[in-house]
């Protein structure tokens, strides 16, 4: 019960946080230089890993349905299959997981930080609210970077399957069959669905890095079990959501 | 990195993620950027069966072009085929779908039509023929496996005896049965009669085993079919004559269907009536010649005198014999 209790007031204060981070949404074109800077943190310095880790998602997942495929000869659907996977799934929730494992986390080591050394409590001291100066950029920025890193993520791991499928003997599907089969399957709305899917994603790391972050209490200690929390919580939060997320979408 | 180089990068992350947005957006739109170079052709079905956008169209095999997108028409539906700008199809040419897998992929089959033909243009409709659909002939399977398993429930039925009546087993049990006693005395009588024909007896036997009787028949058969013949050659004959006499060709042609020949014999017939009548009556010369002999007792009277006066005559000469003769008679 007293869990419960928790939980119930974790996400009160979430949403509370939240609310006050809306609230100051038109200082934003003041703060553009920290949302510049939270989009490059947030974003461009993520890239290469989600950029890496995609091309060898989609190569793993052609090669892996070219296998199982290939018995039943349904190897011209590889492209399909790949193309639909990386957009719909595996896209935005793997640039979820890398965006919260590299910005997330730090995010809520910052944040703690400031906070275990009063940071917080001296912007307030000066009648600053510190959702406005450090959850509304960060906010802000990772709304405009997930669907950036969404769509390079789909086309690695589209890439990747179509080099795995040329270039792999018992596959041997060239890259226009398996480009056209991704076409023939697929529309704008498929991509689409994964964007919104990275964009609700994305909110929610931020929101949730930023809270546990700003609510940490105690010692310097607490600064790493704070972003082993975040981080826990945030995955849990995004495999979740995935699921209804997606059957909404459906 | 100061402030300036950072948001620079961002900007143009931000400008290659909006980039890559509408490249992928323009593929899988089939928008103006990625649009296939060609002609358009447009081919009008009853059922496209599953034919979307993107799906290839083929000539014997090869791509030839691709489904730019479907729609509908008057009661019917069109497909809008984009043709590759070097691939020239004649008017004559059919199209038909296809399907290119088990698993449900369809494709648009393009024939080579005739060569010389005038060949499609831009814009123009292509012929096409509607293919049996795979549902359709899983319903008639169906419906055929419904009707075996009537006709194999009514065997079942007729094997194993259905209601009342006895199995078709136990019917053919009691045949036998009832039976097998008359069917042995049958083959006992068979046997009798073969070993009466293998020993030569009765009629059957000696037309079997004796090569002269054997040649006798065969000679009979001969005259019997000679006979049969030259009866063939009869009839034929016979025909040929009764269609001369059914043209009122030759005397009994013309005695049956010619009305003047019948009406002229029965003018001489009734005359000849008349004659045997008067004959019979004794009128006229040969009336009275017949039926009176007063003439002829007379004439034998004359040639009793004319043996007299020939007698009397001697050796008289002619002149005297004719002279005396003339006075005797005359």
């Amino acid at each position: 019960m007293k869990q419960l209790t928790a939980l119930c007031e974790n996400f009160g204060s979430a949403i509370c946080m939240l609310a006050r981070s809306a609230r100051h949404i038109n200082t934003l074109p003041r703060q553009f230089p920290r949302f510049i800077e939270q989009c490059y943190l947030i974003g461009y310095t993520t890239l290469p890993i989600v950029t890496i880790l995609s091309f060898f998602i989609g190569s793993v997942l052609a090669l892996q349905s070219g296998y199982s495929m290939q018995n039943f000869g349904a190897k011209q659907f590889i492209g399909t299959l790949v193309g639909l996977s990386m957009c719909r799934e595996l896209g935005p929730v793997m640039v979820a997981i890398l965006v919260t494992g590299r910005a997330g986390s730090a995010i809520t080591a910052e944040l703690a930080s400031m906070n275990v050394y009063q940071e917080i409590d001296a912007l307030m001291t000066m009648n600053i609210p510190p959702e406005r100066i450090l959850v509304l950029p960060r906010l802000a920025a990772v709304l405009v970077m997930m669907p950036v890193l969404a769509i390079i993520a789909n086309l690695c791991g589209w890439y990747g399957g179509a080099i795995v499928c040329q270039y792999t003997a018992f596959i041997s599907v060239d890259t226009q069959s398996y480009f056209a089969a991704l076409k023939r399957y697929m529309e704008f709305n498929d991509i689409l669905d994964g964007l919104l899917k990275a964009e609700i994603f994305g909110f929610v790391i931020v929101t949730i890095c930023c809270y546990i972050g700003l609510s940490v209490k105690g010692g310097p200690r607490e600064i790493g079990a704070s972003v082993t929390r975040a981080i826990v919580v945030s995955l849990i939060f995004i495999l979740v959501l995935d699921y209804f997320v997606t059957k909404a979408l459906l | 990195m100061n402030s300036t180089q950072q948001t620079v990068r961002v900007g143009l992350f931000f400008l290659l993620g909006l980039a890559l947005a509408w490249i992928t957006f323009e593929s899988l739109s089939g928008g103006r950027f990625f649009k296939e170079k060609g002609y358009t052709v447009i081919a009008p079905f009853s059922n496209l069966k599953g034919l979307k956008n993107g799906d290839e169209v083929l000539m014997a095999g090869v791509k030839v072009g691709s489904v730019f997108r479907t729609r509908l028409g008057h009661q019917r539906v069109e497909a809008v085929l984009t043709i590759d700008p070097g691939v020239k199809i004649p008017n004559d040419a059919v199209a038909s779908v296809q399907q290119s897998s088990l698993l449900g992929s369809n494709h648009l089959e393009v024939g080579f039509g005739t060569p010389g033909a005038p060949l499609i243009k831009d814009g123009d409709e292509i012929k096409t023929q509607d293919t049996v659909d795979m549902n359709q002939v899983i319903a008639q399977l169906g419906a055929l496996g419904s009707k075996l398993e009537q006709v194999a429930g009514d065997i079942g039925k007729a094997l194993g005896g259905g209601g009342q009546s006895a199995s078709l087993f136990n019917k053919l049990d009691t045949l036998v049965t009832e039976t097998g006693p008359r069917f042995e005395d049958a083959v006992s009588n068979l046997q009798d009669i073969t070993a009466k024909i293998k020993n030569g007896e009765g009629t059957i036997g000696r037309l079997v085993n004796d090569a002269q009787l054997h040649d006798e028949l065969l000679a009979g058969v001969t005259e019997i079919r000679n006979a049969a013949a030259q009866a063939s050659s009869f009839a034929v004959d016979a025909k040929a004559i009764t269609e001369q006499i059914r043209s009122g060709q030759g005397t009994i042609g013309a005695l049956v269907f010619d009305q003047k020949a019948g009406d002229d014999i029965r003018v001489v017939a009734r005359n000849l009536r008349e004659i045997s009548d008067k004959l019979n009556s004794g009128q006229g010369t040969f009336g009275r010649l017949m039926t009176d002999d007063t003439l002829y007792r007379e004439a034998q009277g004359l040639v009793k005198k004319a043996d007299r006066a020939l007698d009397s005559m001697g050796d008289s000469g002619p002149i005297t014999a004719v002279g005396v003769v003339a006075n005797q008679l005359f």
